[in-house]
């Protein structure tokens, strides 16, 4: 009887308590707490065979500065923003296309840059491999064409990295360059035509500025994942295209170095962090709403 | 389409397309290919197939990332419309707190994710690695998920419908039964439809807090992939390309039919 008084107050001051409760604790125990928990360690010592030692030190971060680490980190950001790019180069004619000239076609369209998205990335990376592999269909086309005479190396360069990032990561482009193209008012185009715009002036006066969110939205949505990408140099890389998620993985599991990965997980999380924010900063309201 | 611009862009986009859609193609045809190493065509069969069907490690794999997908789902989708609702309707101390930590699971990578969650398994609070480890590293990523869809949802809802059963008299828990949960139902079946063939595919977080015990389909392609590919292999990346194709097709079926 007491116990159900007390609920009924307790609800009555605290009614969300409820709905957000559960969640709450959730994100606490399973999303703070662990990231907390290797940006503490981040800072300790690893003793023989992996075992973490309670004794404070900056070690971890100071030696990043010191080693390969820093070109690895290098790599990746140029990696990353070449994506981006890239991904932006073909993304905006594919979604410029859909809207324009989509007619019916257009959902099933869109719905082809989807599907691929929803598929496991692992299967899809296995199959961009067995396309690019010596013994795959680009080799054989080439060879039964008499261009080459023996198979190409087409893996583990980071040519072929930079490709299956962009294979991995396009479609997010084009979603949010779709949702924007698509929001864009028809007569704010014809008026510019009426006018005497160009198509090529007003595309750069009129089309590009009016989708800057989308734009933004969709550099930020495949810059964020390939710059914590590892799957890709791990199937399609060799030692000269190795990324920060490698690393991370690397002293994880192979080394067992806790503390130095955790390390250099918190300064990739603060580069993401970052680049959330000028980007949400740059495109304001719309970006965010993209994304979110 | 008759101008250049529409030419070269009719051009950029088949291009775009062959180069999204032909890996896959590709394995989908080498699948039902008589090649053992699945990279040539060598006549029609079914013999990959019904391989890994009898094939009790793939089997096994296959449950296993059913299961947690099945699971992941359906606590997802019922913890994400609860707190949706909570952080759409009330306005509490931490809200934008909660909101902010909702997107950690998003937009940190899952090399990070994945090496947080097995440090705090193993590390601190001693949870078994395997299915209690992927379940909860995979509610984890997929409530937020739930929680963004149905809010983006709910700011385009009228809502008039739950006051005028509260002004009916309903209960609060009868509003919920018989106007909330129908309205939002769409959100709901979307933000399931797109958790389920993540869960069931997800390889990285989960290779990181799945142990060395029982492994989900993904982890067992991954470690068949050490010993080459195979046709085999080829079958098994077609189901999980299938896999979103029926779902679409399911949804289009359940459109339909409303």
């Amino acid at each position: 009887m007491f116990l159900r008084e007390r609920i009924r107050e307790l609800l009555a001051k605290y009614p969300y308590l409820p709905s957000v409760g559960p969640v709450s604790i959730w994100v606490i125990l399973f999303v703070i707490a662990p990231l907390g928990v290797i940006l503490y360690f981040s800072f300790l010592t690893t003793g023989d065979f992996g075992v973490i030692l309670h004794i404070f030190t900056l070690e971890n971060y100071l030696a990043m500065a010191r080693s390969t680490v820093v070109e690895v980190f290098l790599r990746t950001l140029l990696f990353s923003t070449a994506i981006s790019m890239l991904c932006l180069l073909l993304g905006y004619p594919l979604a410029y296309f859909i809207v324009m000239y989509g007619g019916r076609w257009k959902i099933l369209l869109v719905f082809l840059v989807v599907l691929p998205e929803w598929t496991s990335y692992l299967i899809r990376l296995y199959a961009l491999r067995s396309i690019v592999r010596s013994g795959g269909l680009i080799n054989s086309v080439l060879l039964s064409l008499g261009l080459i005479s023996s198979p190409l190396p087409l893996l583990y360069n980071p040519f072929t990295v930079v490709v299956g990032l962009v294979y991995g990561y396009l479609p997010l482009m084009v979603l949010p360059l779709y949702a924007s193209l698509e929001g864009l008012d028809p007569s704010l185009l014809e008026a510019s035509g009426d006018l005497g715009a160009t198509p090529f002036r007003r595309f750069f006066t009129v089309t590009l500025p009016l989708t800057k969110g989308g734009v933004l939205a969709g550099i930020l949505l495949t810059f964020i994942p390939a710059i914590g990408d590892w799957l890709v140099p791990l199937l399609m890389g060799g030692p000269g295209t190795l990324m920060v998620g490698n690393l991370v993985f690397l002293h994880f599991i192979d080394v067992g170095n806790i503390p130095a990965g955790s390390a250099i997980g918190m300064a990739l999380t603060v580069i993401i962090l970052l680049m959330l924010y000028f980007c949400i900063r740059a495109g304001g309201k719309e970006a965010t709403e993209r994304i979110i | 389409m008759k101008s250049l611009t529409g030419k070269t862009l009719l051009a950029i986009a088949t291009l775009t397309y062959l180069f999204m859609w032909v890996p896959a193609i590709m394995v989908i045809v080498f699948s039902f290919s008589n090649d053992k190493l699945g990279v040539r065509w060598e006549g029609f069969t079914l013999r990959w197939y019904s391989e890994i069907f009898s094939n009790v490690a793939v089997r096994d794999a296959f449950g296993m990332s059913l299961t947690v997908a099945v699971i992941t789902v359906v606590v997802s989708t019922a913890v994400g419309t609860l707190a949706a609702y909570g952080l759409y309707k009330y306005k509490f101390r931490g809200r934008e707190a909660l909101r902010m930590s909702l997107l950690l699971p998003i937009i940190m990578p899952a090399v990070i994710t994945g090496g947080a969650l097995l440090v705090f398994f193993t590390r601190v609070l001693n949870v078994p690695l395997g299915y209690p480890s992927i379940l909860i590293a995979h509610i984890s990523f997929g409530t937020p998920l739930a929680i963004f869809i149905i809010l983006g949802r709910m700011a385009r809802i009228d809502w008039s419908l739950e006051e005028a059963s509260a002004d009916l008299g309903a209960d609060r828990l009868t509003t919920w039964r018989k106007i909330t949960i129908p309205v939002l139902l769409p959100a709901i079946i979307a933000s399931a439809i797109l958790i389920f063939p993540w869960s069931f595919g997800d390889f990285t977080i989960t290779f990181f807090v799945a142990g060395a015990g029982d492994t989900t389909l993904p982890i067992y392609v991954f470690s068949a992939l050490r010993f080459g590919e195979t046709a085999a292999i080829n079958a098994i990346s077609t189901i999980f390309v299938a896999l979103p194709v029926a779902f679409l097709l399911l949804m289009g079926f359940y459109k339909r039919k409303k």
